[in-house]
């Protein structure tokens, strides 16, 4: 995801009010901050208290943004550390019994976030994608899964058809720009 | 990874897996984004906690002081906002000292507004119980929000 381009743009525009923008920022990376959220088991209550917070620090600090590779790594930072405070605060209130929060600094953390940047990328690579592949992709990895039959009559194709469209879209979504970065670079 | 490249199978499974992290987003969640983004256009500057007595090393003996008092400050952009809370009243000053309203936010949802005056002045009695964040407006159209307090 260096200097990834769409990232960029994106930022732009939202620090010029474009609401649009913001909303596509949000979207790519909502589903790492609630996934902290949803770790550190918050109420709804503390959920909204922190996405509050953490969003606003996120569109106060878009002019400062530099490296739009580092946003989700300071996006997860950032919302520990909310998830901590606002748990710190009800312990006050409320005595807390069990002090088994997540460990940030641990391996599995890095590892957690390496899969939420691979599928930041995955789901922008995804919406680049032509429309059949987007609607056949879809089907295939439903839960449950579609029965090819049924592919084949929704989509009207052949059902023989399915399996080398499947595997020229996954070639796609593979060597698209916003997955290059994870093959370029073996971090893990 | 880099070499050994993932199957069909397994990209197709990690897609399904981060599409549903996205699925599973609820709109609530969405919607403390786009308030955050309304705050930011309405120009409301986010001042954070930069200091706090509370987490200080206590000197030996105040801890029971019963006259202690309880110091903070929020820096934000452009204003800095400290208070000293007491066991009857929050009392604060915003700096540079300018007039306006602040606006006491419990974390219950119940508010109290109070003013401010000309040098920057207000209080609050009685103090809130539990966390609260303030809202201060000045009368020259800027909006600074606090972090939340505990007291």
């Amino acid at each position: 995801m260096r200097d990834d381009p769409v990232v960029v743009a994106l930022v732009k525009s939202a620090q010029d009010g474009d609401q649009g923008a913001w909303d596509a920022l949000v979207e790519r990376y909502a589903p790492l901050v609630w996934s902290i959220c949803l770790r550190y088991q918050l109420a709804r209550a503390d959920a909204e208290d922190v996405g509050a917070n953490v969003w606003l620090r996120l569109v106060t600090a878009l002019g400062m943004l530099r490296d739009p590779a580092a946003l989700p790594g300071w996006l997860a930072t950032v919302t520990r550390r909310e998830c901590l405070r606002v748990i710190q605060d009800r312990s006050r209130q409320i005595p807390v019994e069990s002090d088994e929060f997540p460990d940030e600094t641990s391996p599995e953390a890095d590892a957690e976030l390496l899969k939420q940047e691979r599928h930041i990328a995955l789901r922008q690579a995804f919406a680049e994608l032509p429309e059949n592949c987007r609607r056949l992709l879809t089907l295939l990895f439903n839960d449950p899964p579609v029965a090819y039959t049924e592919i084949a009559k929704r989509l009207g194709i052949r059902i023989g058809g399915i399996g080398p469209t499947r595997s020229r879209c996954l070639a796609v979504l593979r060597h698209s720009a916003p997955m290059a970065a994870f093959a370029e670079s073996p971090r893990a | 990874m880099a070499e050994d490249r993932d199957t069909d199978e397994e990209l197709l499974s990690e897609l399904g897996a981060a599409m549903h992290r996205a699925a599973v987003v609820p709109a609530w969640f969405l919607d403390t984004a786009s308030t955050a983004f309304e705050w930011h256009q309405l120009n409301i500057d986010l001042a954070v906690v930069t200091q706090d007595s509370a987490t200080e090393p206590e000197l030996a003996g105040a801890r029971a002081d019963p006259l202690s008092v309880r110091s903070m400050t929020f820096t934000g952009r452009a204003v800095t906002i400290g208070l000293e809370i007491d066991r009857d009243a929050v009392h604060g000053q915003v700096a540079p000292p300018q007039a306006g309203t602040i606006e006491i936010r419990a974390r219950d949802g119940v508010s109290t507004t109070v003013a401010v005056d000309e040098d920057g002045w207000f209080a609050v009695r009685p103090k809130p119980a539990g966390a609260f964040r303030l809202l201060f407006r000045s009368d020259g159209g800027h909006s600074v929000l606090t972090d939340w307090a505990i007291v």
